[in-house]
């Protein structure tokens, strides 16, 4: 199989991509890629129906076009530009870039803080130590456990399983107390930092609080996949079988792919891979119930070898000036494969391009949900853990 | 099922008695940082001058420590009206017209049991034509310009319009407020808000604290 391209651009007449788990641009020979757009004619027996850009089951603004026959969905488009916050980086100092990153998508903020900060230190051969590089991975897993008990408290929720739904979130808001008393902040805003962390992080209290969390999480797990009703809302609902697929998406059909298989940072952390087989909703769900086991154990390593983490002096970021060439990289965020390019020159940014995980599920989700009943959207929409804030462009 | 209610009843009582009681967290970040220093303070939205901080402009980005620290306390919430005829029931229309996602998420933990927002009488609505406020989060973006307005427009009155975050209230770092195109009656300040910073902003608009 060929790794997708993640992004693809022309410069001076020749075109480039970075694929996807990949740190090195190459030349490509292929087209610039090109928007979904999928012609939705409504006939005697077919309607649009149109769906946001606000409503109350949605999380962020977006809106759905569905040809439908009331029943079942014909086809699909979906415009995520209305709340294109029309963000540029071009021309920005370090520090204001690195904030404007942060917000992306709020959520996985650790994810893209940590790779915006590993880009700026390769681009000036500024070395980390393996502490620093430690409490990104924790940061990161811990997001991770927080973004896929949220979805499985949406999915729980929208199957009517509410006392599921509610437990879930409990623990999901114990895990978001903990890291707002632990680093100061409950998505992790303000640590990350070129060459270091902006404040000093004790560690020493959460083991017990997180371990009692992902406890409480394989109890609730293991009794929602007795439930019945659960199953039946879940099993064979939207499935996904798209190699362009992120994250749990790709992974829910059997692909053993994970950018943390291969990254340095998660060296010696053994990172378990689980994978579904049917693609569905459930598929996604089981996976990412699996990932916070996966992940704890992760945290846990991390742990046992630091407990204290003394903020770095943020005078490298003064050391970041650049010479203008173009540095890549890629990290595993919730959602999946996030990849980045960019350059700094005399300080500031001069090219930034992302790709989300985001865009490219909402794009093969919006493909998959051809046939399946209208009823099932939900399910279909929430298993994939969307961020439309990240699937905004950048300018 | 019988799993379910043993787990409950072992679980106990988690629900917060705020605003009655103290607030059991509050994320140190999301408060308003305090300082004693005179003098120039690097802060990336120029929200501190002298020992003034603009909660409304602070997102909470930390760049000012260590001359500045969080002040620990629920912040400054500016209210320029007051529905106490909403005091008893209230319900919620969440918009986004331009965040990163985390404004949304914090009001949307008010229905988690820590926060159990329905002891207050406050619930989420899927429709503004059958909300008492709109909580409105992120940036001004022109797409979502003409859907706020609309909003709006379809609710009854008495309604509450409440900017939540430093993106809604000043653009933060990322863009424009919404004040641009509409007035705001609440602001809640933060980035995002604390859901007890929420809490205690909902509880100011109609009058019970």
């Amino acid at each position: 199989m060929i790794t997708p391209a993640r992004i693809v651009f022309e410069e001076d007449g020749k075109i480039f991509a970075l694929r996807r788990y990949s740190e090195d641009l190459e030349d490509f020979s292929g087209d610039l890629l090109k928007k979904r757009v999928v012609d939705l004619k409504p006939s005697e027996k077919l309607s649009l129906f149109p769906y946001g850009p606000s409503a109350g089951g949605f999380t962020e603004s977006i809106y759905f076009s569905i040809l439908t026959s009331g029943e079942k969905i014909e086809a699909m488009n979906y415009d995520t530009s209305l709340k294109d916050r029309k963000i540029s980086l071009s021309g920005k100092d370090i520090l204001k870039a690195l904030l404007i990153t942060e917000r992306i998508n709020g959520i996985h903020s650790a994810s893209y803080s940590s790779l915006f900060c590993d880009l700026m230190e390769r681009s000036s051969g500024i070395e980390i130590s393996q502490e620093i590089m430690d409490l990104r991975t924790l940061m990161m897993e811990m997001e991770r456990i927080s973004h896929h008990l949220f979805v499985a408290g949406r999915l729980s929720g929208g199957a009517s399983q509410n006392i599921a739904s509610m437990n879930i979130y409990l623990l999901r808001e114990e895990l978001l107390r903990i890291t707002g008393q632990t680093f100061g902040h409950r998505y992790f805003f303000g640590i990350n930092k070129p060459g270091g962390i902006g404040r000093d992080i004790d560690l020493s209290n959460i083991y017990e609080k997180l371990e009692s969390i992902v406890t409480e999480y394989e109890e609730i797990y293991r009794t929602l996949m007795d439930s019945r009703i659960f199953i039946d809302r879940t099993d064979s609902t939207a499935i996904i079988r798209d190699e362009m697929a992120a994250g749990p998406v790709l992974r829910g059909f059997g692909k053993n792919m994970d950018g943390r298989l291969q990254h340095r940072y998660y060296n010696n952390l053994n990172v378990r891979i689980s994978t579904g087989d049917s693609g569905d909703s459930l598929a996604r769900y089981v996976v990412r119930s699996e990932e916070i086991f996966s992940s704890w154990e992760i945290v846990k390593k991390i742990l046992d070898r630091n407990t204290r983490f003394n903020m770095v002096e943020e005078a490298k970021i003064d050391k970041i000036q650049g010479t203008g060439e173009k540095i890549s990289g890629y990290m595993e965020t919730p959602s999946g494969d996030l990849s980045m390019i960019l350059s700094v020159r005399s300080g500031k940014i001069n090219f930034f391009k992302y790709s989300s995980p985001s865009l490219w599920n909402l794009r093969v989700f919006a493909d998959a949900m051809k046939g399946n009943n209208f009823a099932d959207f939900y399910f279909g929409l929430e298993s994939l853990g969307l961020c439309v804030s990240e699937t905004g462009d950048i300018r | 099922m019988k799993a379910w209610f043993l787990r409950s009843f072992k679980k106990g009582i988690v629900t917060s008695s705020f605003p009655s009681g103290k607030n059991e967290s509050l994320s140190p970040w999301a408060t308003t940082p305090a300082g004693d220093i005179s003098g120039e303070v690097n802060c990336p939205v120029d929200a501190i001058h002298n020992d003034k901080v603009d909660s409304g402009k602070c997102i909470s980005c930390g760049i000012c420590f260590p001359q500045f620290k969080p002040s620990l306390q629920i912040p400054q919430i500016t209210t320029t009206r007051v529905e106490k005829s909403l005091s008893k029931s209230m319900k919620l229309y969440i918009f986004d017209s331009g965040t990163c996602g985390a404004c949304n998420l914090e009001i949307m933990a008010l229905n988690s049991p820590q926060y159990d927002m329905n002891r207050l009488g406050l619930s989420f609505t899927n429709t503004p034509r059958q909300a008492d406020a709109i909580m409105v989060t992120g940036v001004l973006t022109d797409g979502m310009i003409d859907p706020l307005k609309a909003a709006i427009d379809s609710m009854a009155s008495p309604k509450i319009v409440f900017a939540v975050g430093a993106c809604a209230i000043s653009g933060g770092i990322m863009g424009k407020s919404i004040s641009e195109i509409v007035g705001l009656d609440v602001q809640v300040p933060g980035c995002p808000p604390d859901p007890f910073v929420i809490m205690a902003a909902i509880e100011k608009a109609r009058g019970r604290i």
